[in-house]
């Protein structure tokens, strides 16, 4: 069972390596400026927001969940911690405690979702709806619609600060992050429940895993990634936006599957979804740079969704025999 | 286990309507004039407001400005918020004039939209005014600014900042929601100005919805395909602010970025340095000038049908008058 699995997924990875390199080599072949280190550098920053949500929502999918609350409580955790480090006058106390207090939120909707889910048997998707709504009124309601600047040059390093010179600190977090959660769903216990779970919930039930309360720590974690990266976007942004994060959910389901991830859930790829949210990031990249109108960017952006997925289930077709 | 889940998601929806319906009932303002007013003077009016959305700063103060000035001179308001949905402003239209309000005052989601709600309203003989952007027909006044001019004045102003005739090089446009007359006035206004000068070029970005999530990659990747950029102009200030920041972390100083909304936090940067120039959009002038002209509409004296609550444009040379880290917004109110 084990080895077919794994069979499955390495083929799925190495569709995405060659549709990631095509990507690159026809985006390249479009515009000159696409190969060059600095439009590299930026697509790193730029995807790495997405990509961190992304990761959050891989986990939930394998599960067998979904989560569309991601967008709306990115920008709510976004409010608090703006709010916070704003009352401290962007001070280092005022940023921890603002990240500190960000998260915690989070993780309490990431518990309510998931609590809502597996205790009282109500469907992902309107749970998760449901919280979509709620965070998004209350990132609306912490100030009445309006954003929060004046944050400090000392908390925009966090989302928007570079080392070396220029690769971007979110884009750092993001790779660490990949290769944590990687690291996990290989190797620990916890990861190979989420299979388990995802894959046959009765039966994983019934060979005594709690799935009640791997349901609820998964949505935790999800939410706390969300919750990350909601204070990484009002940082970068260096004002706290209420509007912040919208279409986010969409995207990062888009990205895991492509990435491997199949939603009926026992199967999925962090690795897998980092290079999904990569590809979608090249895409708007080269759009710009070629200057493609904003409505075709849109209609692009769905019709190679779909072709790189219909790639995928051909390729996968014809190698498993 | 399917019937469990059909009927708790019935649950659901069913107390959500129930939520829905009494939150309609006890919210906001409870006082309405049921009957058809004979006595002018001894009653309250009501205004009802339809915002078009809550979701830049701009518009999320339009409520709360119009709400305190119109109960400062004594008149009710219930405001309600069409989340950008063409079909819920409808919808709010119909729910004020249940709750009997004495005139409209609306900011339309977009010129043809609330076609619906205008008729509803000429049926119930209660009359239109639009604030910030305007219908195709229906409404007795508009309280707007000239958004041309603001796009104009702007560029101006930034071909007098690039040196005047003899100015050359590119200029990214960063631009708003597609389809949005505020949008389409200021890109005119501002392409009718730099149009004059043969050697500015305008690039144009994809439609960034006013965001600055959006201008920020939109930006960065506009600077790597055009070389030779000499000045950014955002369709507002939230947007353009983000292209500031770009400029800063690629070491761009030379690169003049400007905007529209004299957003408080741009007008700060004025001072500081890092931007260039606004022209002002104060939602305060404008939600005193519509109550006004509401309350002059109610009074029965004739008003314009266009109003213009005015502009200026702010750079070094001004900023200190409208820097105030109080306010949202520069305002022209003193």
């Amino acid at each position: 069972m084990k080895a077919k699995m794994n069979a499955g997924k390495i083929i799925k990875k190495y569709n995405l390596i060659f549709m990631l390199v095509l990507f690159i080599v026809i985006s390249a072949i479009l515009s000159p400026n696409f190969l060059t280190i600095n439009n590299f550098l930026n697509l790193l920053q730029q995807a790495s927001i997405p990509g961190i949500v992304a990761l959050g929502m891989t986990l939930v999918i394998i599960l067998g969940g979904i989560d569309l609350s991601v967008g709306s409580v990115l920008s709510f955790s976004g409010m608090i911690a703006s709010m916070i480090v704003f009352g401290f006058q962007g001070s280092g106390s005022g940023i921890i405690a603002g990240c500190i207090v960000s998260l915690i939120v989070s993780a309490v909707m990431g518990l309510v979702t998931g609590s809502l889910i597996s205790y009282f048997g109500l469907p992902p998707f309107i749970a998760s709806l449901a919280m979509m709504e709620i965070a998004r009124g209350a990132a609306l309601l912490t100030t009445s619609g309006n954003p929060v600047f004046n944050l400090g040059e000392a908390f925009h390093i966090i989302g928007g600060g570079f080392i070396f010179g220029k690769l971007a600190i979110s884009a750092v977090f993001w790779i660490v992050l990949t290769i944590v959660l990687a690291l996990v769903l290989k190797y620990s216990i916890f990861g190979r429940t989420l299979f388990a779970i995802g894959g046959n919930r009765e039966a994983a039930m019934l060979s005594g895993i709690k799935t009640k309360r791997n349901y609820a720590v998964t949505y935790i974690i999800c939410a706390l990634l969300t919750g990350f990266s909601g204070i990484l976007t009002a940082s970068w942004m260096s004002t706290g936006q209420p509007t912040a994060g919208t279409g986010y959910e969409l995207d990062a389901i888009a990205a895991a599957v492509i990435g491997g991830a199949s939603l009926s859930g026992g199967t999925g790829s962090v690795v897998g979804t980092f290079g999904g949210v990569f590809l979608l990031q090249i895409l708007t990249n080269i759009f710009n740079l070629v200057g493609l109108p904003s409505y075709y960017q849109r209609i692009a952006k769905g019709a190679i969704i779909i072709l790189a997925l219909l790639l995928n289930k051909f390729v996968s077709k014809n190698k498993v025999k | 286990m399917k019937r469990k889940r059909f009927w708790t998601v019935a649950l659901i929806l069913a107390a959500a309507m129930i939520f829905y319906a009494c939150g309609g009932k006890n919210s906001g303002d409870t006082v309405s004039n049921d009957s058809g007013a004979e006595e002018k003077k001894e009653k309250t009016f009501t205004i009802g407001f339809s915002n078009c959305s809550q979701d830049t700063p701009f518009f999320a103060n339009m409520t709360p400005i119009i709400e305190e000035y119109a109960k400062g001179k004594g008149v009710e308001v219930i405001s309600l918020n069409a989340d950008n949905d063409v079909s819920k402003q409808n919808k709010d239209i119909q729910d004020l004039l249940s709750r009997g309000i004495d005139i409209l005052v609306i900011n339309p989601v977009n010129e043809d939209g609330p076609s619906a709600g205008i008729e509803a309203c000429h049926k119930a003989n209660v009359p239109v005014v639009t604030v910030d952007k305007n219908i195709k027909k229906g409404n007795t006044a508009w309280v707007g600014r000239d958004n041309k001019e603001m796009g104009k004045l702007v560029g101006e102003k930034l071909i007098e900042l690039l040196g005047g005739e003899d100015a050359e090089g590119v200029i990214l446009e960063i631009q708003g929601t597609a389809g949005s007359t505020t949008m389409m006035d200021r890109r005119d206004g501002f392409h009718e100005a730099i149009e004059k000068i043969p050697g500015l070029e305008i690039v144009q970005s994809s439609y960034c919805d006013y965001d600055r999530s959006k201008a920020i990659p939109a930006t960065q990747d506009l600077l790597q395909a055009n070389k030779n950029v000499v000045a950014i102009f955002g369709h507002n200030d939230d947007m353009a602010l983000g292209a500031a920041q770009v400029c800063k972390e690629q070491n761009l100083e030379n690169v003049l970025v400007c905007g529209v909304d004299g957003l408080m936090e741009a007008v700060l940067k004025i001072q500081e340095g890092g931007y260039d120039c606004t022209a002002s959009n104060d939602p305060v002038l404008l939600g005193h000038t519509a109550v006004d002209t509401a309350l002059e509409i109610l009074n029965e004296e004739k008003v314009e049908e266009f109003i213009d609550a005015g502009t200026v444009v702010i750079d070094k040379s001004n900023v200190d008058q409208y820097a105030e880290p109080d306010l949202d917004f520069a305002t022209m109110v003193k």
